[in-house]
């Protein structure tokens, strides 16, 4: 049976030893045991204390001060995907771009930021079809001793003012590679030529800046996903290792419409784990590259290294509006991107403020008491629970509540899901599926064992 | 090798902190000129009057802040100006007996902590001075009180400690709270996760209790600490044990130093037994280096000549050893990776460093 403590500290140990320690009859060797994993801590035991404590510490997801923002600077997109209804409005609407009114305001929350380090993240719409609002936010960051800014784009148009942001060597683009050209080119980009100029653009980035500077992810439609290898072999083509494999995320009317949302939604988590295993077989036949599924890698260095990661949909607490938030083009301010698809969908209203007012306000902190699964009965007896997270938008955007039983939540069952997988692999004797843990956790070598197990 | 102790001359009394010109231009009190130089040394003057060194140029000793000692003739190079690795060695003395000390310890003591502020007081700016010994912590009121004076006065100083950990108490917590101590990095020993083995190599009965008794301590006082772990025959099979310790005991530590033997004091004599060929076997290494890091403990290799690392950790070898006792193979010289590598210590056996390099 897995044990785990709530430090995260955890090992593999007979069910006998689990009976002993429910019945108050642990024996000597037990307690060394345990105490040796860090799952028990004797009471005269100065140090033990303390590493517990730090342990305990280094598990709660510490949001600091705001440094980080996701800037909608228009609405407006050259490409009309299939899955994308509400993110976006035809290139020549009228009305989707910030006024100067909102990129003053923009720009004065950036002057007031009090960190030295900034991370700005431009969504759309098609944030380059604003080159100039990119470029007014991008230098009045030159202040901050650490910037870094990620421009997330379809890549359909490259002109000279679009170059010359790419250029800066502060600057990474992101964008969206859905698989082969086929798959592409039905949810994207409706035809032959457009899906070219996409790739030719791709091809052009990536060897111009090299592949660290580009990273790309594939949305997946769990009712017809794509062929494995071939979605990997388009991603290695263009020499990006890494595939943050993302579900269609089904927004209010289209996800009412999917009756069979559940299944689907299985369907995804066999289909991720499905990869993963693929991508373990392929590192293991090609060892000259370490191929990943971002998501799993989150996952797996949330239980040995907690805090390696800034990503923040996946921490504990998880609190909204406090180091992060999201701008959209005319000035409101979200909790998160998918907040804002939410409200602009119609289910709820999820702005916890503007530009112009500040977002410090009751809607805020509401859903901040909420934002931990550290009380909640559910998860309390969930052997995961130092290693998993809260999401109360994802809550609320698939069943308009933040209270269901835990377990009849798509977050949780998606989570157990992962984590079952996880602890299978770290437990794995296979040289195949160590080699790639090892990769995925950024250790030199391949240690003997990830796990402890107790005799 | 660069020669940190020189012949001197000086006229007065007592020893005095000096730094060296080539003409009195910062006006301090403690600014010495250059008044003459031959092929013997440099003469300068100052306001303990006239002190001759020999051995050095006035180039060489340009910057350099020295310890004066007339009644020894000696001139000793504390801080030496541009050199990474300055270190104060506040005393001889030792409550252990290390298997390898480098340093063995001596039953008499110096205290030479006023001249050690002074002379910190005219560090380079943004210097990293370290503090060494014998055990400092034996004068541990002492050392606190020079640091915290030196690092008061001196905002862009920081201080790097080695120590055994023996002597921290419950009132030491509060004090390393101070802000001040987020400038000062504690160097600690850890040798096994087995008390026993490590009270063996430290050449102490119950070290290896009262260190974990100190670390807890330093935990509460969110001291910065680098772990440091000499590899020897006793102790190279434990280090994955030792690994799988500090993850699960000390994970609070910045860094986890791995560190071959430097051969000199005991380890000179005792070389043969306690001498690990890393390269013939590195796998209880990288074993022990790849548990640390799975769970997040940042380990690094000192004294280890790169080539000599399986290719998979070579980046955690660092260019550890001091400039001034530093010194490369011949074999070397072609080598691509020389500057990022730590060499070889001066009296290193020479036929050992020769046969083992592969210039990279």
């Amino acid at each position: 049976m897995l044990l785990v403590g709530d430090s995260g500290a955890f090992a593999l140990g007979p069910r006998s030893i689990v009976e002993r320690l429910g019945t108050d009859a642990l024996t000597h060797e037990d307690r060394k045991s345990l105490a040796r994993e860090g799952l028990l801590v004797a009471e005269e035991d100065a140090l033990g204390q303390v590493a517990h404590g730090h342990a305990l510490a280094g598990r709660i997801g510490g949001a600091g001060a705001l440094d980080y923002l996701i800037l909608v600077p228009t609405l407006r997109c050259n490409l009309s995907c299939s899955y994308c209804q509400v993110s976006r409005v035809a290139e020549r609407s009228k009305g989707f771009d910030w006024n100067d009114r909102t990129l003053t305001a923009v720009l004065e929350i950036i002057d007031a930021l009090e960190l030295d380090q900034i991370k700005i993240e431009f969504q759309g719409g098609e944030p380059t079809l604003r080159p100039d609002l990119i470029r007014a936010v991008i230098e009045r960051c030159e202040r901050f001793a650490r910037r870094q800014f990620v421009i997330c784009t379809n890549l359909q148009r490259l002109d000279d003012e679009v170059i010359a942001l790419f250029d800066r060597p502060d600057v990474f683009i992101s964008t969206s590679l859905d698989g082969d050209v086929s798959t592409h080119a039905r949810q994207r980009t409706g035809d032959a030529a457009t899906t070219d100029t996409f790739l030719e653009n791709l091809r052009f980035v990536v060897d111009r800046y090299g592949a660290t500077k580009v990273s790309a992810l594939p949305t997946i439609d769990p009712a017809s996903p794509p062929d494995m290898d071939a979605l990997v072999d388009s991603y290695v083509v263009h020499g990006i290792d890494s595939v943050f494999l993302r579900p269609i995320n089904y927004q209010g009317f289209a996800r009412k419409r999917h009756a069979e949302v559940r299944e689907l939604d299985a369907a995804w988590r066999d289909y991720h784990a499905a990869f993963v295993r693929r991508l373990i077989e392929r590192n293991w036949t090609d060892r000259s590259r370490v191929l990943e599924e971002t998501y799993f890698s989150i996952c797996l260095r949330r239980v040995f290294q907690p805090g390696a990661d800034r990503h923040v949909d996946l921490r504990d607490p998880n609190p909204v509006g406090v180091d992060y938030v999201v701008v959209d083009y005319d000035g409101h301010v979200y909790p998160t991107d998918e907040a804002r698809m939410l409200t602009r969908s119609g289910v709820i209203d999820l702005a916890i403020g503007d530009v112009f007012q500040g977002w410090q306000g009751d809607m805020r902190d509401q859903l901040n008491a909420h934002a931990t699964n550290r009380f909640d009965p559910t998860c309390q007896r969930c052997a995961y629970q130092p290693f998993c997270g809260r999401d109360l938008i994802d809550d609320l955007s698939r069943y308009g509540r933040i209270d269901l039983p835990r377990h009849e939540t798509e977050f949780c069952r998606r989570h157990l899901a992962m984590f079952d997988l996880v602890f299978e692999f770290i437990y794995s004797e296979e040289p195949a599926v160590r080699h790639s843990l090892a990769r995925w956790l950024r250790l030199p070598g391949t240690p003997s064992r990830f796990g402890a197990v107790l005799s | 090798m660069i020669r940190l102790t020189l012949p001197a001359m000086a006229d007065a009394e007592r020893p005095y902190v000096a730094r060296l010109g080539r003409t009195r231009s910062t006006n301090g009190v403690h600014d010495f000129e250059l008044i003459d130089e031959d092929v013997d040394g440099a003469t300068y003057v100052g306001r303990n009057g006239l002190v001759a060194i020999d051995g050095a140029t006035s180039d060489e000793l340009q910057g350099d802040v020295v310890i004066v000692d007339p009644a020894g003739g000696r001139a000793e190079r504390i801080l030496r100006r541009g050199s990474t690795h300055n270190t104060l060695l506040v005393t001889e003395r030792c409550d252990q007996l290390c298997l390898m000390c480098s340093q063995p310890p001596k039953k008499t003591h110096v205290d030479r902590f006023a001249l050690f502020e002074e002379a910190c007081l005219l560090a380079d700016p943004g210097s990293l001075i370290g503090v060494s010994g014998g055990e400092p912590t034996l004068y541990k009121s002492d050392l606190l009180g020079m640091m915290e004076r030196v690092l008061s006065e001196r905002q862009d100083i920081e201080f790097h400690v080695l120590t055994n950990g023996q002597f921290f108490d419950e009132a030491d917590i509060v004090r390393l709270r101070d802000p001040r101590y987020a400038r000062v990095t504690w160097g600690i020993p850890v040798y096994a996760a087995e008390a026993v083995l490590h009270d063996r190599i430290v050449g102490k009965e119950r070290a290896f209790e009262r260190l974990e008794t100190s670390m807890a301590m330093l935990a509460r006082a969110g001291a910065r600490i680098e772990l440091r772990t000499v590899l020897i025959s006793d102790n190279v099979q434990a280090l994955p044990s030792l690994a799988s310790y500090i993850t699960r005991r000390l994970r609070f530590v910045e860094v986890w130093s791995i560190m071959q033997l430097e051969n000199i004091g005991f380890a000179r004599t005792r070389w043969a037994s306690l001498f690990v060929d890393h390269a013939a076997d590195f796998a209880p290494i990288g074993e022990a280096i790849d548990q640390a890091m799975l769970r997040g403990v940042r380990a690094q290799l000192f004294n280890f000549p790169r080539c000599t690392v399986p290719v998979a950790w070579r980046d955690l070898a660092r260019a550890s050893i001091s400039d001034w006792k530093r010194r490369y193979a011949d074999a070397c010289s072609p080598c691509r990776e020389r500057d990022a590598c730590s060499g070889f210590f001066e009296w290193h056996p020479t036929e050992q460093a020769e046969a083992g390099v592969r210039p990279l």
